[in-house]
């Protein structure tokens, strides 16, 4: 009996580990501002008693793919961050673009083809995993 | 498993009302835990020990099961869907609550007067529990989704099961005659409906699932 018991502490710790947090590392994802056209832009503003900062702006390259780029970008870390394009601040409509890949550099991250973005407002940090917002630019 | 827990039930069961068993009756009290859920429940078993030495149990009984979980994945619960990830999409409860009462079946075998192990299983019965707002995610799309507990739960065969089905197995020490505690490995299926079928691809779809792994503890009366 003594045993079963250890292995269901063993069990219950081993269920109760920590998500992965974001990297940290600064990264600096090449991009041309120049062979591009802004579409809009917008102010990172932190939500939730967490910090983000820099801008966020979305640009149309001359191959027709749009982009979403942070420049100038930190966050506060947290596990499952994503960034979301979203109809409002709830994410109550959302294209989820990807993985944060960091907390801290220039990103850029590719719009899916066919998104309308006139229906997205927003862009977002958005933690996943326990539905919170991190941070926030409105690019309108 | 399911399809060899009937064989073995069906057998047994034909052999409990041949030999005239001994009857036990059972109550627990359980409480279990896994990654961000944790469940309470409550059953009552009549079982029938069986053979000369009376060591296997059958019974029937009913469980009352109450599951916590915070910011857990549903998947697609139809049995078309589920299981082929190209066509299951997902519900993210931020926070799944239902209560689930059902009839179920029991197996178990005793070692000894005090040691025993088993598995059991509800069957049929009902799920109560309030509407939730939950996150459908299908690909890179995601939107806000009002969710709440299917009704009906039916255990069928696969992924034809519907609703919300506690399963355990267990260990079980009795102390005396009357008291017991039990340690189990507890799989229960949570099932949420949507408000609109919210999945339109390949088919149109409104139930999600989720199958919890969890630890449990309990203790057991005999009455």
């Amino acid at each position: 009996m003594i045993r079963l018991l250890a292995i269901s502490v063993i069990l219950l710790l081993a269920s109760c580990q920590p998500e992965d947090a974001t990297p940290t590392g600064p990264v600096n994802d090449m991009f041309d501002a120049s062979t591009a056209t802004l579409l809009r832009e917008g102010m990172w503003m932190g939500a939730n008693n967490y910090s983000v900062a820099g801008s966020a702006k979305l640009y149309q390259q001359s191959d027709g793919t749009r982009v979403l780029v942070l420049d100038m970008f930190t966050s506060s870390n947290g596990p499952d961050l994503r960034v979301y394009l979203s109809t409002d601040v709830a994410a109550s409509s959302f294209v989820n673009l990807g993985k944060l890949k960091s907390t801290n550099g220039q990103q850029v991250y590719t719009i899916p083809a066919g998104t309308d973005l006139n229906q997205f407002r927003f862009a977002l940090i958005w933690c996943q995993q326990f539905s919170v917002l991190f941070g926030k630019a409105d690019t309108q | 498993m399911r399809r060899l827990f009937f064989i073995i039930f069906s057998f047994a069961t034909s052999v409990a009302w041949a030999q005239s068993p001994a009857r036990v009756n059972h109550g627990s009290f359980t409480g279990a835990i896994g990654s961000g859920q944790g469940s309470v429940a409550v059953e009552y078993f009549h079982n029938w020990q069986l053979g000369q030495s009376k060591k296997f149990e059958v019974g029937l009984g009913g469980r009352l099961t109450s599951y916590f979980g915070s910011n857990q994945y549903y998947s697609s619960a139809p049995a078309s869907l589920a299981g082929d990830e190209t066509k299951t999409d997902s519900l993210l409860m931020a926070s799944a609550q239902m209560n689930a009462v059902n009839l179920a079946i029991n197996l178990g075998y005793r070692f000894s007067p005090k040691f025993g192990v088993g598995f059991n299983i509800d069957a049929l019965g009902f799920t109560f529990g309030g509407s939730k707002e939950g996150r459908y995610l299908n690909g890179n799309q995601g939107q806000l989704v009002e969710g709440k507990p299917t009704s009906f739960n039916v255990l069928l065969i696969g992924n034809n099961d519907r609703g919300t089905l506690n399963s355990e197995f267990y260990a079980r020490y009795f102390f005396n005659e009357r008291w017991g505690i039990k340690l189990a490995y507890q799989y229960l299926f949570t099932e949420y409906t949507t408000d609109v079928a919210v999945q339109q691809q390949p088919e149109a779809n409104d139930r999600f699932r989720n199958k919890a792994s969890m630890v449990s503890i309990g203790v057991t009366k005999v009455f």
